[in-house]
């Protein structure tokens, strides 16, 4: 049977029972909360507490103003966790849906689908909370905020791409979301989230960052929503052009596993 | 009204894996880049062999055979659940699927969440669901349980849920695999009737049993399935009186 066409029909008829993947994601969320008083507040707490105290900590090493540095750190930080989500929890995306996989017929890209809501609204709990602290420091701007939504945009593209190839990989390699886990956090030190790029510039190292396919990712919507003002051109194409990669990845592997999925969970 | 049909074109499955292997990440690499002496043990299953089959609207057909001679398979395959590893299948209508009732539950979630999750999943849309929320729970008499996260139900309650959600939608094509005997007796004679109802409305229906008087009182046609070949199909009665002779031997 001929794979692709097959894939792009299924993923076609996905998009179209969309009411079903958003419930799923919704109720995913709203379970995820049920039994805490102040539900998804929790994210943002803990969130607060880190930031907060990395923020102070940091700020006196790095030599940072506060002004700067804590908006910078929690917006890196929420965006950071939507990509980290993308690429470990959703290795179990298609795991976590088998009773539903094997008695229903609807296709199962709804699944990556429903990851791809939940995960998104976790986003948007968190991301707001930039705004209290730039609305403190007086550096608020709503144009920035919109310019960021091509940024989000792509974010969320390259996330379903993520999903894509996790959510499949881990069927067939179940430890896969610990592997990613354990490299994430390696990557999570060598992008700029906690020190500004600059840093790395200064002493030579930019290659780190400039390699590093994570920063333009952050770098598209982070920038926007911090100064005002667009990315730089060669940002939004590092951005594309990774996507791209990931895309085309998610296609093989997706064109590779999908007929076994079933069989193999 | 557009016809509703099933067509199966030399249908084949094969199953194919390795078994007593470690199936993660770190095995995989280790095989791949340590040459590993012990070779993982290959196993290669042909659940179904060449099956054409035509299924027109209007008909009800019976599947029998023993255990393992793919029944189940074969109901997966019209799903659309299983993709075939030879051969085609057509399908027109909407398929309704009762496989399964005891898996596919958002364990943390109420029952009401649960109702509509898999209201969603059979096709319903979401007005639907609602409409029928208050007749499927009733049906389940589930009653003040139903607000309870599903994770404290009995196995007889989880069966009773999805049955009540299952039947309450308006199948064309529907495929069942031995999904008799829900539930404890009360609720299964109750069962019984909404099934037969049920089964009534279908535009197509496939359904497996080992039950030759069910078969009789429902279908006109049986295929009877041995090691994944369609080993007799034609009317009910000749195909089970074959199937009796058989299993005296």
């Amino acid at each position: 049977m001929q794979a692709m066409p097959k894939l792009l029909g299924d993923s076609w008829q996905s998009l179209r029972v969309w009411r079903v993947w958003l419930f799923l994601g919704v109720q995913d969320i709203k379970a995820r909360f049920r039994r805490s008083a102040i539900g998804p507040l929790w994210i943002l707490l803990n969130m607060s507490l880190f930031v907060v105290g990395a923020g102070v900590l940091y700020g006196v090493m790095i030599n940072q103003p506060m002004k700067i540095l804590l908006p910078y750190l929690v917006a890196g930080f929420t965006l950071w966790g939507f990509i980290v989500s993308s690429l470990t929890e959703s290795g179990w995306a298609f795991v976590n849906a088998e009773g539903y996989i094997k008695q229903f017929c609807y296709p199962k890209q709804i699944y990556l689908m429903r990851t791809l809501v939940s995960s998104t609204i976790i986003l948007l709990i968190t991301l707001p909370a930039i705004i209290p602290v730039q609305l403190f420091f007086r550096t608020f701007s709503i144009v920035g905020w919109l310019l960021a939504l091509p940024g989000l945009l792509l974010l969320l593209l390259a996330v379903l791409g993520h999903i894509t190839v996790c959510a499949y990989l881990g069927v067939r390699f179940r430890d896969l979301p610990h592997a990613a886990n354990g490299i994430l956090q390696v990557a999570f030190f060598v992008t700029p989230i906690m020190y500004p790029a600059r840093l790395l510039q200064e002493r030579h190292l930019a290659w780190i960052y400039q390699l590093n396919p994570f920063y333009y990712l952050l770098e598209v919507a982070r920038h926007p929503i911090l100064q005002g003002t667009l990315a730089a051109p060669e940002t939004y194409a590092g951005a594309v052009l990774y996507i791209l990669l990931v895309w085309l990845l998610a296609g093989l592997v997706a064109k590779s596993l999908d007929s076994r999925v079933v069989i193999l969970l | 009204m557009r016809d509703i049909y099933l067509r199966l074109r030399g249908v084949g499955m094969t199953f194919e894996g390795q078994t007593g292997v470690d199936d993660g990440l770190k095995a995989w690499l280790t095989r791949r880049f340590i040459k590993d002496p012990a070779k993982p043990q290959r196993y290669r299953v042909e659940a179904l062999k060449d099956i054409n089959l035509d299924i027109n609207q209007g008909e009800r057909v019976g599947l029998m055979g023993l255990n393992g001679a793919g029944k189940s398979t074969l109901l997966k395959v019209m799903a659309g659940i299983y993709p075939p590893t030879a051969g085609g299948v057509e399908r027109r209508g909407h398929i309704c699927p009762m496989f399964e009732f005891a898996t596919g539950f958002e364990m943390n979630q109420s029952g009401w969440d649960n109702i509509r999750v898999r209201g969603l999943l059979l096709g319903m849309s979401p007005k639907e669901v609602e409409s029928k929320l208050p007749e499927i729970a009733e049906f389940t008499e589930l009653g003040e349980f139903l607000s309870y996260p599903v994770r404290t139900y009995s196995t007889g309650m989880f069966i009773r849920l999805a049955f009540a959600v299952s039947t309450s939608i308006n199948p064309e094509i529907l495929l069942l695999d031995e999904v008799m005997g829900a539930g404890d007796i009360r609720f299964a004679e109750k069962a019984k009737k909404r099934m037969f109802e049920f089964m009534e409305q279908g535009k197509i229906l496939v359904f497996s049993s080992h039950n030759a008087d069910l078969l009789a009182t429902f279908c006109k046609r049986t295929i009877w399935l041995d090691k994944g070949r369609v080993v007799a199909d034609g009317p009910t009665a000749e195909v089970t009186e074959m199937y009796r002779s058989m299993a005296a031997q």
